[in-house]
C-alpha cells in the first residue's frame, strides 16, 4: 500500500469517514474532524511511520495533499539517514 | 535553596508552567531533562535557555499518554543518567466541553495524559530515585475542587492527581520521596488566553484579590520550594497558588465597587 493509501486508512479510521471520500484536496475541516481528531491522527501517522510532525509544521498544511508529501518527504529523509 | 547537581524531569516544559518551572529549577542549579510532545522548536529554546544558566539540559520527545513512549523516555534517563532527583508532572492536555458532550475518546484521551502518565511517571522515576530523597510534584488547577465551565474531564483528571499525590506521599515515604502538588488558578498562558478568546473563562485579571493574574513564575517559585529541604515536612498536600481568588468569591474588587 502506497504511502498516500496508508495516511488516508489511519485518519479515516480516527475521523470515522470513508476513505474512498478522501482526496488530496481534503481538509480535516471537510470531514469535520475536531481538534482532538487531528492530534490524534498526527500522532497515528508519527507513530506508523516513526517520523516525527512537529505543530509547527503541521499548522502549514491546507489539506490532506500536504500532510501526505510532508510524510512522504520525512520517509525519504529518514531512508537516506 | 541549591538543587547543585541534582536531576530534574519537567514532563511538558517547552512552554507556559512548565518552563518557568524548568528554568527555576535550573537557576537554582538543577540539570534539566525537557519534555515536551508536539513543539520541539519550544523545547529546544527551552534547553538552550537552561544551558545559558550553566546547568546541563536534555530535550526528550515523549508523549506522556502513551505507556510505550513514557516508558522509553525513562529508560533514555536510565541508560543516560542513572538517577532521578525531581519529577514534575506538568504535562496536561484536555477537551474543553461540558459534561453531557463528554465521549470515551476525550475522556481516555486527557485522563491518560493528565492522571495516568502522573501514576506511571512517579513509579519509573520512584525506581530512580532510590537512596537520594527524591522530591515528586503534580501540577493541578482549581478545577479539581471547584466548577469551571468546559472543564469537566480537565477537572476530573485534576482531582484525581491530586488523590494520587497523597497515595504516593504516603506510600513512598519510607523510600524518602517527598511528594506533593500544586494547584493553580487562571495562570497567564497561552493555554489560558485561547481559553478566554474561546469565551470559556471571563477575564479574571482584575477579580484577583492580589491584585494581578498568577503568572508562570508564582507557580514554579512554590514548585521549587516543595523540591527544597525546608519542605520537608509537607507530604501530600495540594498548594492553591491563585492570588485568593478561590476563597473570596464574594469579594468585589475595590475598582469595581460602586
Ligand atoms: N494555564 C493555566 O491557566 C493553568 C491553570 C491551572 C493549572 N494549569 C496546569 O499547569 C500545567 C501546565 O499548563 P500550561 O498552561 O503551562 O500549558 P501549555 O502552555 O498549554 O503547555 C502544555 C505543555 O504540556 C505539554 N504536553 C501536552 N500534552 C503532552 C503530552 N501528551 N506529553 C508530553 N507533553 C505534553 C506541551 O508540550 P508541547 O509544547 O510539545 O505541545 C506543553 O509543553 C498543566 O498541568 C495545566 O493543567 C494551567
Amino acid at each position: 500500500m502506497s504511502v498516500e493509501e496508508q495516511v488516508k486508512e489511519i485518519v479515516a479510521k480516527i475521523v470515522h469517514v470513508d476513505k474512498n471520500l478522501m482526496t488530496r484536496e481534503s481538509t480535516f475541516k471537510d470531514m469535520k474532524a475536531d481538534s482532538l481528531d487531528m492530534v490524534q491522527a498526527l500522532v497515528a501517522v508519527e507513530d506508523r511511520f516513526d517520523i516525527e510532525i512537529p505543530d509547527e509544521e503541521a499548522q502549514k498544511f491546507q489539506n490532506f495533499g500536504d500532510f501526505i508529501s510532508y510524510v512522504e518527504s520525512r520517509i525519504a529523509e529518514k531512508e537516506k539517514a | 535553596m541549591s538543587l547543585k547537581g541534582k536531576l530534574a524531569l519537567v514532563t511538558g516544559s517547552g512552554r507556559g508552567i512548565g518552563r518557568a518551572t524548568a528554568l527555576k529549577l535550573a537557576s537554582q542549579g538543577a540539570d534539566v531533562i525537557v519534555n515536551f510532545f508536539r513543539r520541539r522548536d519550544a523545547a529546544e529554546q527551552t534547553a538552550k535557555d537552561i544551558e545559558a544558566l550553566g546547568v546541563k539540559a536534555e530535550v526528550i520527545r515523549a508523549n506522556v499518554g502513551d505507556p510505550a513512549k513514557l516508558n522509553e523516555m525513562f529508560d533514555m534517563i536510565s541508560d543516560h543518567f542513572g538517577y532521578l532527583d525531581i519529577l514534575i508532572n506538568n504535562a496536561a492536555s484536555g477537551v474543553g466541553r461540558s459534561v453531557m458532550d463528554v465521549d470515551v475518546k476525550a475522556w481516555d484521551w486527557t485522563m491518560n495524559i493528565n492522571a495516568r502518565a502522573f501514576l506511571l511517571c512517579a513509579q519509573r522515576a520512584a525506581r530512580l530515585m532510590g537512596g537520594r530523597g527524591g522530591k515528586i510534584v503534580g501540577i493541578s488547577s482549581l478545577g479539581s475542587s471547584f466548577v469551571l465551565p468546559t472543564y469537566a474531564v480537565v477537572g476530573v483528571s485534576k482531582a484525581a492527581l491530586e488523590a494520587l499525590t497523597r497515595y504516593l506521599a504516603i506510600e513512598l515515604a519510607h523510600e524518602g520521596i517527598c511528594v506533593n502538588s500544586v494547584a493553580a488558578s487562571a495562570v497567564e498562558t497561552e493555554a489560558l488566553k485561547f481559553y478566554i478568546k474561546q469565551g470559556m473563562i471571563s477575564d479574571t485579571r482584575q477579580a484577583t484579590p492580589a491584585g494581578r493574574m498568577v503568572i508562570p513564575e508564582d507557580v514554579a517559585k512554590v514548585v521549587a520550594f516543595l523540591c527544597s529541604e525546608e519542605a520537608l515536612m509537607i507530604r501530600g498536600q495540594t498548594i492553591i497558588v491563585d492570588g485568593g481568588t478561590s476563597i473570596a468569591p464574594f469579594v468585589i474588587p475595590e475598582g469595581d465597587q460602586q
